[in-house]
């Protein structure tokens, strides 16, 4: 519940003409952190595992590549194990995993004699019924995920949004705790003015299991609504060994639609 | 099961240890009450009521011009009882803002003798007693930690838009400081804003703001003050860790018909009171009603144009005397506030609170009271779009039955013996949604429970220099089916899982609260104070939020969330100057804290049937120095008070498990409040705050997230907003002051040099350049203007 805003708004309200806005610089720590994001797919591999270095507040997001590390990934269930090559400064990829819903992977990365490690279990895959589009804003149209949600399993998801093929920056979680069973009819966050009449909306609909939901839901928490946050906090990673990041087995269903 | 049985009587045990060293102490201390008693004395009692209204004046004194040392204050319900030896006496009656009055009495046999005293009209003059008698009122005598003001303290006080406010006033005293612009609640003495117990007329009020804590919900027009225990809480009032704030209600007047109101920017209010059966008894009705939304009509922005915005409250009193002994009051709060925007999104919540009273006299030297009071407090978010309806909500109910005896020996010994029993229940989460829905409709078990108290309290003068209050007050919890009962493992998982039936206990914890405060007066003029106190809480609120959403959980003491314990010390010194003119006082205090709570990272405190599983249990302490100088009368009157003051938690698995600040920790704080009668018809007023910033907790580190910016932080509130200040000035223009009508204009600026003072930071994405990231502060008030008119007649 994002009521941040409303609280804004009412606040607004009562007194219309004082409340004011400003761009404040207040000194900031900066100690540089591990940050290793890892992800196998039931699509078409290879599966990529990214090492970057966490940037300072006040610079620009450029996150330093980390490169040199040994990353090994794991199919617990098949037998697996793939070496990962580095692709590119920071960029680990697979060769031989195949992601497959029900299986268990293992990821291990070893870097200056520090090993990280992680389990995450890919769930049975939920489909994506359609996108839709809401209109009710008129600068502000908004995507809408439609899925019948399955009453006999905890499920954690992740929408991740495209504009015309491109990558929208702008991630969102949904758990069906309140509403196991429920058919969804989720309208999306984006910046006001993302959508325009005659744009290609794609939206993913990834399953996860709860260690990478868990990450994945405070980090939107902090994105999106660290003002509400009495206590805000690193979320939690469900790697092991002092690091920042997430480790996710995932399953993808997409579907696309166009603005009219 | 065996666990559970060796727990409990481990408890019973400490207990009964506990009990025994409090007992001891009482019954060292009672040969002062035997000794006392030997003397035969006659005893005086009555009511003390001001003369024009028939309000009674609680806290006004009694004393005796031959008898120098002896002195008793009017208790809440304006009875007094002195027992002295025969003879003829001047009895001096005084109470600050009224004329005092002497009348001649000769006591041959127990005398009821009811006293009228006169208010002082205009400003506030210096109070002249002959004799000695001034030592037996004032800050000098009253226990550490606790002061007192009444309506007509804060009527010139400025404050935000003009409506005063008994509860915005308290926040201007030492020790206590407000949570913020456009936030609820308060904190004393490093407290959380739910360890403040706050009454009205004995009800428990949960949530003492409007509009998100612009306003208090209490109506300055049907308050008639307030007591404020920051320390040394007497034995009957418990339930709470941090503070007591006893706010009594105007009786209404006895006499004649009046009405008083005002009209402000935002809001209206209106009162009548009035005597019933032929002046037996009286009412007083008052209404308030805000009016934003006819405001938020007019602007621009649609958003807030469809904005629905108000608050209404209704205080209703009316007390009827049946016979000398015999009193009754009927008391009643009712408000409720409507926050809702354009697409139905909203909350509303309010409480409602109900007190029947009964004041008996057994005899000249025995007083009784007997309160039923019901209070209930409910809030509900709505959320509504073309497919999704839900309505979420949260509610407490109280049932509460208090017995209280004051029994004055004589005038040297006054014991106070109590019970009450309260039945809690809550309902922590229920939601309803339509069929289309997302989600789930969700009702999560109520729970119940009963908190029951005993104590016993003894008020000695143990000499004319020293008096103590000590007292045990021993309060239980019992947890109550019916309903699932879990534990839980360190990770959080659900470890057991039983069924009570109802009225089955699930858990019960008894506390011992011993409380102790003695005061010594150096001389006429100067007195040094000290007190323990231990308070126990068995309600606690959840809220993580920084928003003052009134969408809070209240959750009672269960088998896993145990009762928050407070001990505190307190000392102070205490000075008078220019007879009682001017007040000084300066208190040290430290305060320890057990199970205090917080929260897991990314804890769902909505919904949640195992909220308790996402809870962090830890310590605290808390410890200042506060300082404090007020003029009483004159042109120029006023306060200034500092207080410096650490707060600090120490939960496990949070920062290493060191002491941290908590959020409300604020090193200096320091309040100047000053009123200036320019002239017959002008009040001027102004008010000055400053505070170090509150602990927050910044990022050290951003890193992506599907190319969106995601933020590290490093350790809790390691750093601190920028300091918070303030200046308002305020000005009252009396236009008529005759004795048939009254009336004023009352204007006010909030924030008169227009000070960025934080509401929300927020971290974000440039919105002029998607590779950076900016920090937004934005501020509520600066400069705000009102304008209110206020009449009575």
């Amino acid at each position: 519940m994002k009521n941040n805003h409303f609280f804004i708004l009412i606040a607004l309200a009562l007194v219309m003409v004082t409340a004011c806005t400003k761009t404040i610089t207040p000194p900031l720590n900066y100690s540089p952190q591990l940050v290793i994001e890892g992800v196998v797919s039931d699509t078409a591999g290879p599966y990529h595992v990214s090492l970057s270095k966490t940037a300072n507040f006040y610079s620009d997001n450029v996150y330093p590549t980390v490169s040199g590390a040994t990353v090994v990934i794991t199919d617990a269930t098949a037998n697996v194990t793939d070496v990962l090559s580095e692709a590119a400064s920071g960029d680990y990829v697979t060769h031989a995993i195949i992601g497959t819903p029900g299986h268990t992977y293992q990821l291990k990365v070893m870097l200056a004699g520090q090993t990280y490690t992680a389990t995450s279990t890919m769930p049975k895959p939920v489909a994506l019924d359609s996108v839709t589009v809401d209109y009710s804003v008129s600068n502000n149209f908004r995507p809408v995920a439609n899925y019948q949600d399955p009453a006999d399993q905890k499920n954690y998801y992740k929408y991740s949004i495209q504009r015309n093929g491109k990558h929208v920056n702008h991630f969102q979680t949904f758990d069906d705790r309140l509403s196991n069973g429920r058919y969804i009819r989720d309208k999306l966050d984006c910046d006001t003015g993302t959508f325009h009449h005659g744009d290609l909306v794609k939206v993913d609909l990834v399953g996860l299991d709860f260690g990478a939901f868990n990450f994945l839901h405070e980090a939107e928490a902090v994105a999106y609504d660290n003002a509400n946050l009495s206590t805000p906090a690193t979320p939690t990673s469900n790697i092991t060994g002092g690091c920042i990041g997430y480790f996710a087995a995932q399953t993808v269903s997409s579907k696309i639609t166009r603005v009219r | 099961m065996y666990r559970g049985y060796h727990c409990q009587k481990r408890t019973m045990k400490t207990w009964i240890m506990n009990y025994s060293v409090s007992l001891a102490a009482i019954i060292m201390l009672l040969p002062g009450v035997a000794v006392a008693q030997q003397k035969k004395h006659l005893t005086i009692s009555g009511m003390i009521r001001d003369m024009a209204n028939g309000e009674t004046l609680p806290g006004a004194t009694v004393s005796f011009r031959e008898l120098p040392g002896v002195g008793v204050s009017a208790n809440a319900y304006g009875f007094y009882s002195v027992s002295i030896p025969e003879g003829s006496y001047t009895l001096i009656a005084t109470y600050i803002g009224y004329r005092t009055d002497t009348l001649h009495i000769d006591l041959k046999g127990n005398l009821q003798q009811d006293i009228r005293l006169e208010a002082n009209s205009g400003q506030l003059k210096e109070v002249k007693i002959s004799g000695s008698s001034s030592k037996s009122r004032n800050i000098l005598t009253a226990p550490p930690g606790v002061q007192k003001l009444t309506i007509n303290d804060v009527k010139n006080v400025p404050v935000l838009l003009g409506e005063k406010d008994i509860l915005k006033t308290i926040q201007l005293l030492p020790g206590i400081v407000a949570a913020g612009d456009g936030k609820a609640g308060f904190f004393v003495r490093g407290g959380d804003a739910d360890q403040n117990l706050i009454l009205l007329d004995e009800a428990t009020v949960y949530n003492a703001s409007h509009l998100l804590g612009f306003f208090s919900v209490f109506n300055s027009d049907a308050i008639k003050d307030i007591q404020i225990y920051k320390a040394g809480m007497p034995a009957d009032y418990g339930g709470r860790i941090s503070s007591v704030e006893d706010i009594h209600m105007n009786d209404g007047n006895n006499q004649k018909f009046g009405m008083t109101g005002g009209i402000g920017l935002i809001a209206s209010r209106l009162t009548a009171e009035g005597p019933l059966f032929d002046h037996k008894g009286s009412f007083i009705v008052s209404a308030r009603r805000t009016y934003v939304d006819a405001f938020t009509g007019l602007a621009s922005d649609t958003t807030i144009k469809k904005t629905k915005l108000y608050f209404y409250d209704f205080n209703l009193k009316g007390n009827y005397q049946l016979d000398k002994t015999d009193r009754v009051f009927l008391s009643g709060y009712f408000g409720k506030d409507y926050l809702q925007l354009k697409q139905g999104n909203g909350i509303d919540y309010g409480n409602s609170t109900g007190t029947l009273r009964w004041n008996h006299i057994f005899n000249s030297s025995l007083f009784s009271n007997t309160s039923l009071i019901y209070n209930n407090y409910d809030y509900n978010t709505h959320f509504q779009s073309s497919t999704n309806n839900i309505t979420v909500g949260s509610a407490i109910t109280d049932y509460h039955l208090k017995q209280d005896f004051s029994y004055y020996l004589n005038s040297a010994n006054k014991l106070d013996i109590g019970l009450e029993s309260i039945y809690h229940v809550t309902q922590p989460g229920a939601g309803t949604t339509s069929a289309t829905s997302n989600y789930n409709s969700i009702v999560l078990q109520k729970k119940y429970s009963l908190e029951s108290a005993a104590y016993i309290s003894h008020e000695w003068t143990a000499t004319d220099k020293l008096k103590l209050t000590y007292g045990l007050r021993v309060s239980d919890l019992a947890v109550l089916g019916p309903g699932n009962y879990y534990t839980y493992d360190p990770a959080g998982n659900i470890a057991s899982n039983t069924y009570y039936s109802g009225g089955k206990v699930v858990k019960n914890y008894i506390n011992p609260e011993p409380r102790i405060s003695a005061n010594y007066q150096l001389n006429d003029s100067s007195s040094v104070k000290l007190s323990y106190d231990r308070n126990v809480q068995n309600i606690h609120l959840l809220n993580n939020s920084t928003a003052s959403s009134p969408t809070n959980v209240y959750l009672p003491s269960t088998n896993v969330v145990k009762p928050e314990i407070a001990d505190q010390v307190s000392v102070g010194y205490y000075r008078t100057f220019h007879q009682n003119g001017i007040e000084f006082s300066t208190e040290l205090y430290y305060k320890k804290l057990q199970n205090q709570i917080d929260y897991k990272d990314g804890a769902n405190l909505v919904g949640n049937e195992n909220v308790e599983a996402d809870l962090l249990f830890g310590t605290g302490r808390a410890y200042g120095w506060e300082t404090y100088i007020k003029k009483k009368y004159g042109k120029f009157t006023g306060w200034l008070s500092y207080t410096l003051s650490k707060s600090e938690r120490k939960i496990p698995g949070i920062n290493d498990s060191h002491y941290y600040p908590a959020s409300q920790d604020q090193t200096n704080h320091l309040n100047i409040v000053g009123m200036y009668q320019a002239s017959k018809k002008w009040v001027l007023s102004a008010d000055f705050v400053y505070s170090t910033g509150t602990p927050v907790t910044y990022p050290d580190g951003k890193f992506a997230v599907d190319g969106s910016p995601v933020y590290g932080y490093g350790s809790r509130n390691s750093q601190r907003l920028s300091p918070y200040n303030r200046l308002d000035l305020g000005a009252t223009l009396y236009v008529k002051k005759t004795h048939r009508i009254e009336s004023s204009w009352n204007f006010s600026i909030y924030n008169v040099y227009g000070q960025s003072n934080p509401y929300t930071i927020i971290f974000q994405t440039d919105p002029n350049n998607m590779n950076r990231t900016q920090v937004q502060q934005t501020t509520l008030f600066k400069m705000v203007p009102s304008v209110t008119y206020n009449f009575k007649f």
